[in-house]
């Protein structure tokens, strides 16, 4: 589903990102993504949604070579990606179920269609009785659930967390990947980039460890190393 | 097709949003449009007076051949003959001495130091004279210099370059009111230009959150600047109507005074806007829609990858 042939990222040639990493990533696999701060997490985040360009190396994405894609083709990736943050980046003039609305909007799908989907999946992610309510009026968790259910609207074969617990408190944290490890049971393919310690020794799944840039441990059933 | 009318149809809703959640940037922009709109059909309404003026002025123009005191009258039928056949001329009128001197004295008639003069001159001082109209005022220099040609005893003179004169001093007014209209008009179009690539550039940096988003749930390129491609047309659509309102406004109370101005000759401000409607106003708008977009575009492909 994810695989990476030496990859590398400079952003100049005395600072390195990403250094030489290879990795497999099959489909239905629930991996997490673990490292200290700065340690590359996020630049191979947005290697794989097609926000930076590689030094070096191969990356392919649902069997599509993504290496030298086209600034036309990234938004169709996009599509095939659900990506969710630690800020939730939801539009805050607009209700949850708007949110999820405008992700199937801006791709220009039917009205109907949208009226159909977005409250299904506002009900995965449990949040029907609060879709008509603006962001601020919330909880983090629910805004990251809110974030989770417009990633996918368009049932996406791959989920990219980005420290999707990084601004909630612990009761909030595992809802949020008591829902991962749900969409993961469908069989999304789900990657969890985190520093958080627990999250990952509870989830007894595939862990790749990185450390300044490189891949220092990609274990089956992991724990968080560092 | 569907799909695309789809996108569309909320590209243009998505424009009108825009539009009013930045209404002072909207407000100026449109404003900065109507100045340069003015300026270009305020050249154009000054475009067209003049050439009425002087038009008015080349007709009223016509050349005097003086002829000796002498001369014999069938002599004098014989040269309007031949002037009369030269293919610039219109008309050509003969004009006696007495007839001039008529002339003389109603035109001075409120000179009473002139008509005592001439009471004291015991013979007629002025010359009979053949009055040539032009066919074309623009073809003025060939008919003069074939009159120039002309070899006749009995003409006492042909000087006309007063006649050059005056009309060269007209095409260069003429030329002035245009050059300066021109560079008024270049003026306020690099003024909107520049509005425009700012309030696009403003815009999206108050939607950077909103652009950024579109971005993560795979928007394409085309839906993230098309908003503001729309805008621009829109601000041109506004500022376009606003302007033929004013302007015929504005022509409405200007018709009296040219009225007084052109009296006897058939010259309306209101119709010649009304005729050319649109092809004025009609560019105008395609003018003004094309200068926003580009404006819009080059904005929108600095800044929008956020």
């Amino acid at each position: 589903m994810i695989k990476l042939k030496n990859v590398s990222k400079f952003y100049d040639p005395n600072v390195v990102a990403i250094d030489d990493i290879s990795f497999h990533i099959k489909p239905g696999e629930f991996v997490s993504l673990v490292g200290q701060s700065g340690t590359g997490k996020t630049t191979l985040v947005k290697l794989l949604i097609g926000e930076e360009r590689i030094s070096r190396g191969e990356i392919f994405v649902g069997g599509w070579n993504i290496t030298k894609i086209g600034q036309s083709d990234i938004p169709y990736l996009r599509r095939q990606i659900g990506v969710i943050f630690q800020d939730f980046k939801l539009l805050p003039k607009k209700t949850l179920l708007e949110n999820v609305e405008f992700a199937l909007q801006v791709c220009g799908k039917p009205m109907a269609k949208i009226k159909k989907i977005a409250p299904q999946v506002i009900k995965i992610v449990g949040l029907e009785n609060k879709m008509h309510r603006y962001p601020h009026e919330v909880s983090g968790g629910e805004k990251q659930r809110t974030a989770i259910a417009r990633s996918l609207v368009y049932q996406p074969k791959i989920l990219l967390a980005d420290e999707p617990t990084g601004n909630l408190d612990s009761i909030n944290a595992k809802e949020i990947i008591d829902l991962l490890l749900k969409i993961n049971s469908f069989g999304t393919t789900v990657v969890l980039v985190t520093h958080n310690r627990d999250i990952v020794n509870k989830l007894r799944r595939r862990v790749l460890t990185l450390h300044e840039g490189r891949l220092v441990s990609d274990q089956a059933v992991g724990k968080y190393i560092i | 097709m569907a799909h695309f009318l789809l996108s569309l149809g909320r590209v243009i809703k998505f424009s009108f949003q825009d539009v009013l959640r930045n209404i002072w940037l909207s407000l100026i922009t449109i404003m900065i449009l109507i100045l340069t709109l003015s300026s270009v059909n305020l050249l154009l309404a000054v475009r067209a007076i003049s050439g009425a003026a002087i038009g008015t002025v080349k007709e009223k123009v016509d050349i005097n051949l003086y002829l000796r005191t002498t001369a014999e009258h069938d002599k004098i039928m014989a040269l309007k003959a031949q002037i009369s056949s030269l293919s610039d001329v219109k008309e050509v009128r003969y004009v006696s001495q007495d007839e001039a001197l008529s002339v003389f004295r109603q035109e001075h008639v409120n000179d009473p130091q002139i008509i005592e003069a001439l009471k004291e001159l015991d013979k007629n001082p002025l010359t009979p004279s053949l009055v040539i109209k032009p066919k074309n005022s623009d073809n003025f220099n060939d008919l003069i210099n074939e009159l120039n040609k002309l070899e006749s005893p009995i003409i006492e003179s042909r000087n006309f370059e007063d006649h050059r004169l005056m009309l060269s001093k007209i095409n260069a007014i003429t030329k002035r009111v245009s050059d300066t209209g021109f560079v008024v008009s270049l003026v306020f179009m690099s003024i909107t230009l520049l509005v425009i690539y700012n309030t696009v550039r403003v815009g999206i940096y108050t939607h950077r959150n909103e652009i950024a988003i579109m971005r993560l749930v795979g928007a394409s390129n085309r839906f993230i600047k098309g908003p503001f491609l729309v805008s621009g047309v829109i601000y041109s659509l506004i500022s376009m109507l606003v302007v033929i309102f004013g302007f015929f406004l504005f022509l409405n109370l200007l018709q009296p005074y040219l009225e007084t101005f052109f009296t006897g000759y058939n010259f309306n401000i209101i119709s010649y806007f009304t005729t050319n409607f649109w092809p004025i106003f009609g560019l105008e708008f395609l003018a003004a829609s094309v200068v926003n977009m580009l404006a819009s575009l080059v904005a929108a492909s600095k800044y929008s990858h956020v």
